[in-house]
């Protein structure tokens, strides 16, 4: 072991140094010579039917070079095969404020915003619903015409004996909890360029995506062209946290303006337009009933949640099922029954995000599990105790178990945080919380079965002794073509700058299904190991040819191969490789990943959601001040451990742990789109509040390695995990600071002080019953 | 490759005095004044006004000068917010208006914001900063040319907000404006300066331009809170400036300024009533009660205009205990900490 053995502090991500100093090329610094600039006009209505709309005027623009509306767009697209609703442009019908309608590439910025200015639109209005219960209300007008109720999915799924569960219980609460809808708010705003050539009809493609394959299918589908005409490309990518893990909108049409006009076309969205794509963490209503035993045991749980998805149906199918396919997998549950509905309004479709679909339910189970274990003088981390699963295992739902670091993870972070010491006796307005979660390592199942492998990935050895794995994962800052350096370096036995990664073009990477649900460290991690080690393979044959000896008395490390029984005997790696190349000429080898059918999940419908080959396990514990006078919630501390199998770089595991707190942060106390009649009011940085530095507390983030058995290395995924535990161990810590239980996320001063308000009402009519007495 | 809002081609004018800025302002009154540009520039981009020119003020060397003297502070109306926070004197002396400068937005803007610019900030809507394409789909307001306003749509005046945080400190410091216009100078005290109407909230003539600020050196103590959301680069919900004087236990002197809560900065009137008496639960509470009537928040941010109203008279409530206090001399609060 070179990189992976003994006290490892991890090293920085190998694209770091382009990143801080400028080097590293988004999509809107890419080379935009000759490029005409696309812009979209966009509804200026939340539900209507386009009775007209007349581009003549803007096409006659002296400048304007190429115009497209729904007309064009012949072919649905969606992330999901059974749920393609969307159009890149809006076909008859306008669904949302802010949807695509026409597009324009002109030779400037300004000549095509004047071009949308001479587009007429004319509308006939239809009602809006902005709220999900508006929307599924008996006379509401429909969204999709083939979708009654305005309900894009149902789901009901019922494990166990619920009913005898509550029966046996000492205690059973239902409690209604409500979530802000949010955004990733990552970085960079979407950005794409396309190129066109006319004279071969290939199509060259550079997005923001985190899906390139997606993209490249969904390119070829809605332009109707051969896949193998098209060719995708990520440049570096401003972050994503799900933001771009679906085909979007701007990326089709700009595709589609490039092949109109037969060039190059440029699209930068704005902050406010980046928001209205959204593709985020729904607004959600949650019921969550459980029963516990007086010894701490989870006797049933009963869940029902509403997902406010907006006007598209994206990943909604997806969400609503991790919604309840996740309430399974964190404690021994003996009986659980969940039903979802996933309604369409007039608003920005949603989609996926980090966490995606557990982080709400999560917050209102473990929320209601802390009031539960407080009503029954139980301490919060002895619950969870009582309630540990012990691997291998696999859950009610049929999720495969195979390592369980909880427990650890609690020891951990109570040790750390001082609990025992320190909860119940911090002066009032300071309070300690503390929750659990946890998450996949990649979906078992992807959406476009095939058939292939979960992962491939490619290596190439040539006469320069150079090793270049090449990879179609999407590193959007995550650090994933590090993480395949490291895979690669470490079982060559080769110093990290030895290997050079290639990722994510599809005219030299292997296809990849993308940077989500946390898979790629899980699949692409292991078919990199796979790929080495075949490479090892062939390079220790040509070695123990050179050195005349058995293959299996080869050994390679530290950039050389080794004689085992004769240790004078060896040769370096490049030599090895010199050696293999005799006859063969340029090495490329390949490694796959697959996961095994038993992972995949239940046979309920639906019950490939939630499946994975390891899930992430994370305990945290937070403090907090709060300030009774203005509503201020003030996070003092965190303390977080996350079992992630094992840190392959610690350095970026800490930085992902940090990242998933902080996220979390960002929703528990400050983060909500807010809609006025549809329009977007919270569309900028400054309305669409996330912690500054100054709001940020020390996170200490600590490493618990369960070492999984089919893990790479032992590794599952790193950056989901914490993110889920970090609300409800704030809402436990408000309520532990001020008495106050809060049912709202976030956490905002106004909310706050209500709750505040609220409970001196009732103190003061508590004292007045009492003195009656 | 041009971003995909531009600003508009637009005309620079840079005068060298006062007296050629504003004869370039009263040639054309559609022209604006351009300091440190991190709220003119901000709105121009969103479309929210194209001036044919910008009288860039930034070379008028007079108006950078900052001069402490026996008993006044003058500082001229392009002293950086930065330089306003860091500077030990106006600690010392105006502990209100330090507060009050280390607690707008973030240190990029304070660098370049000035002390001119803030006091003649736009007033702000959640229905006004926003997109063309967002204010055309909503349908125009008052401020905006239209026939209605969006927050009181029964009204007739314009709600936005004045959230400037210099102003309510210089209030409660019963500082002066000083005001240069076409032959000569005049001198308005702070509260003066504003209107209560969200679309035309400044009482300066187009040909009028802002030159210095003129801080009494009293001795009084002062502070400032503000609460938001977030701890830096968010504009205040509610801002609470007071300056006091405590003599023998009691309260001789007492101005209280507010900001964030109506279309102007305000000076609380009847805080002369509190005079005479000890800082005491009562008192708190009477000054509390006299804040939470003569704020006026409305709907014109995401926060409920209740809250930022029981926000206004907790902070005054906070600053004057903590200002009361023997040990207190000067007051930064905790939500006006930070770089
Ligand atoms: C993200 C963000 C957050 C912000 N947060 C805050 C905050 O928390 N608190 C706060 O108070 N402000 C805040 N601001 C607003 C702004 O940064 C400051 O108010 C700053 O002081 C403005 O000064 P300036 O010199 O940049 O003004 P400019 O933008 O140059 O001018 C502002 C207005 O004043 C006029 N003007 C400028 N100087 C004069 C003069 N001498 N005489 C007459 N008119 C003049 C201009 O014509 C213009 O109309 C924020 C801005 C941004 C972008
Ligand atoms: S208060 Fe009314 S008129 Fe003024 S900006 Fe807001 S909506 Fe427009």
């Amino acid at each position: 072991m070179t990189q992976l053995a003994g006290a490892r502090a991890g090293v920085p991500l190998i694209d770091g140094i382009d990143k801080v100093t400028g080097r590293a090329r988004y999509t809107a610094d890419l080379d935009h010579r000759g490029a005409l600039v696309g812009r979209i006009l966009r509804s200026p209505c939340s539900h209507a039917q386009i009775l007209r709309l007349d581009v003549e005027r803007a096409r006659r623009l002296p400048g304007v070079v190429a115009i497209l509306t729904g007309e064009d767009c012949r072919v649905p697209y969606g992330v999901l095969p059974i749920a393609m609703n969307e159009y890149p442009l809006a076909r008859g019908k306008v669904r949302y404020r802010g949807e695509p309608v026409a597009a324009v590439a002109a030779i400037d910025a300004e000549t095509a915003a004047l071009a949308l200015s001479l587009i007429e639109l004319e509308v006939h209005e239809l009602p809006a619903y902005y709220e999900a219960d508006q929307a599924r209300a008996a006379d509401a007008v429909r969204i999709h015409d083939d979708k009654p109720g305005n309900l894009e999915r149902e789901v009901h799924h019922s494990f166990g004996d619920v009913a005898a569960g509550f029966a046996t219980a000492d205690l059973v609460r239902e409690t209604v909890i409500d979530c802000a809808e949010v955004n990733h708010a990552q970085i960079e705003p979407h950005a794409a360029l396309a190129e066109f050539d006319p004279s071969t009809g290939r199509l060259t493609m550079q997005s923001v995506s985190q899906v390139t394959f997606y993209l490249h299918m969904m390119l070829a589908r809605c332009l109707e062209m051969d896949e193998s005409r098209i060719r995708v490309i990520k440049p570096f990518v401003g972050g994503g946290f799900g933001a771009r893990v679906e085909v979007l909108n701007f990326e089709l049409v700009t595709a589609m303006l490039a092949r109109t006009a037969g060039g190059k076309v440029a699209m930068e969205l704005t902050r406010e337009e980046t928001f209205i794509t959204h593709r985020a963490r729904p607004q959600t209503r949650i019921r969550m009933k459980l029963g516990l035993g007086r010894d701490g045991r989870l006797r049933a749980c009963e869940c029902e949640v509403v997902q406010r998805g907006g006007a598209y149906a994206g990943y909604g199918v997806i969400t609503i099922l991790y919604a309840g396919s996740l309430l399974h997998g964190l404690y021994d549950l003996p009986a659980v029954r969940y039903d979802g509905y996933r309604v369409y309004a007039n608003l920005p479709p949603c989609g996926a995000m980090r966490g995606h679909g557990s982080v709400d339910t999560r917050h209102a189970f473990e929320l209601l599990l802390d009031r539960m274990a407080r009503e029954l003088g139980l301490d919060p981390f002895e619950v969870r105790r009582r309630n540990l699963l012990h691997a291998p295992t696999r859950t009610l739902n049929e999720l495969a178990i195979n390592s369980y670091g909880l427990a650890e993870c609690l020891d951990r972070v109570e040790a750390a945080s001082g609990w025992r010491t320190r909860r119940g006796r911090l002066p009032r307005g300071k309070g300690l919380g503390m929750a659990c979660s946890h998450y996949v390592s990649g979906a078992a199942k992807p959406i476009h079965w095939t058939g292939e492998p979960h992962a491939v990935v490619n290596v190439k050895v040539d006469w320069d002794g150079s090793v270049t794995a090449f990879t179609g994962a999407a590193d959007i800052g995550q650090g994933s073509s590090t993480m395949v350096a490291i895979a690669v370096a470490e079982t060559l036995g080769l110093p990290i700058e030895q290997v050079r990664v290639i990722a994510a073009d599809s005219a030299t990477t292997p296809k990849d299904n993308g940077a989500y649900s946390s898979r790629i460290t899980f699949m692409v991690g292991n078919a990199a190991i796979d790929a080495a080690r075949r490479l090892r393979t062939l390079l220790t044959e040509a070695a123990a040819r050179r050195l005349e000896r058995d293959p299996a008395d080869i050994d390679c490390t530290d950039g050389r191969f080794r004689s085992l029984s004769a240790a004078d005997q060896g040769i370096s790696f490049t030599d090895a490789v010199k050696a293999a190349l005799v006859d063969q000429g340029t090495l490329t080898v390949k490694g796959t990943f697959t996961c095994p059918p038993e992972a995949q999940g239940g046979k309920h419908r639906g019950g490939a959601v939630g499946s994975t080959m390891g899930f992430s396990y994370a305990a945290q514990v937070v403090e907090v001040s709060v300030d009774e006078d203005t509503g201020r919630v003030s996070v003092d501390r965190v303390w977080v451990a996350l079992d992630c199998g094992f840190a392959i770089n610690p350095l970026a595991v800490r930085g992902q742990i940090e990242g998933a707190v902080w996220m979390g942060m960002g929703q528990a106390l400050m983060e909500e789109t807010r809609y006025l009649n549809g329009m977007p009011a919270h569309a900028s940085l400054l309305e669409y509040r996330m912690p500054t530095s100054l709001d940020s507390p020390p996170i200490d983030a600590m490493i618990v390695e369960s070492i999984d058995p089919n893990g790479p290395f032992g590794a599952k995924e790193a950056s989901e995990g914490a993110l889920a535990s970090f609300a409800p161990a704030l809402a436990a810590a408000i309520a532990d600071a001020i008495g106050v239980d809060l049912d709202v996320l976030p956490a905002t001063p106004d909310r706050v002080l209500d709750a505040v308000i609220a409970r001196r009402r009732r103190e003061r009519l508590d004292a007045l019953a009492g003195g009656r007495r | 490759m041009t971003a995909p809002l531009p600003l508009p081609r637009l005309r620079l004018i840079r005068p060298t005095t006062v007296e050629a800025a504003i004869a370039a302002r009263a040639d054309c009154p559609q022209h604006e004044f351009l300091a440190g540009g991190t709220d003119l520039l901000v709105n121009m981009r969103r479309g929210l006004l194209a001036p044919p020119a910008l009288i860039d003020i930034t070379g008028i060397a007079e108006l950078g000068e900052m001069r402490t003297t026996g008993d006044r502070t003058r500082i001229g109306a392009l002293v950086p917010l930065a330089r306003l926070a860091e500077d030990p004197v106006i600690a010392d002396r105006h502990a209100a208006l330090q507060a009050a400068a280390a607690s707008i937005a973030a240190p990029g803007h304070r660098r370049l914001g000035t002390v001119g610019g803030n006091l003649c900030l736009q007033t702000r809507c959640i229905y006004f900063n926003q997109s063309a394409w967002w204010r055309a789909a909503n349908g125009a307001c008052l401020k905006s040319g239209g026939e209605v306003c969006h927050v009181a749509p029964e009204g007739t005046r314009c709600h936005a907000a004045f959230s400037g945080d210099l102003a309510p400190a210089l209030i409660a410091l019963d500082a002066d404006i000083e005001v240069a216009r076409p032959g000569g100078r005049r001198r308005v005290a702070c509260a003066d300066l504003y209107h209560e109407e969200g679309r035309a909230h400044l009482r300066l003539a187009a040909d009028e331009i802002v030159t210095a600020i003129e801080v009494p050196a009293t001795a009084t103590r002062s502070g400032y809170l503000k609460e938001r959301v977030r701890r830096s680069f968010d504009f205040p919900l509610a801002g609470v400036a007071i300056a006091c004087r405590i003599e023998g236990e009691r309260l001789s002197a007492l101005r209280i300024g507010v900001t964030g809560t109506n279309s102007r900065p305000l000076l609380i009137d009847g805080t002369d009533a509190l005079l005479g008496h000890r800082v005491d639960e009562s008192l708190l509470t009477a000054a509390e009660k006299l804040v939470a009537k003569q704020v006026r928040p409305m709907r014109t941010t995401l926060f409920p205009s209740n809250h930022r109203r029981s926000i206004a008279a907790a902070l005054t409530r906070r600053l004057l205990g903590t200002l009361a206090a023997p040990e207190t001399a000067a007051v930064r609060g905790p939500s006006t900490e930070g770089p």
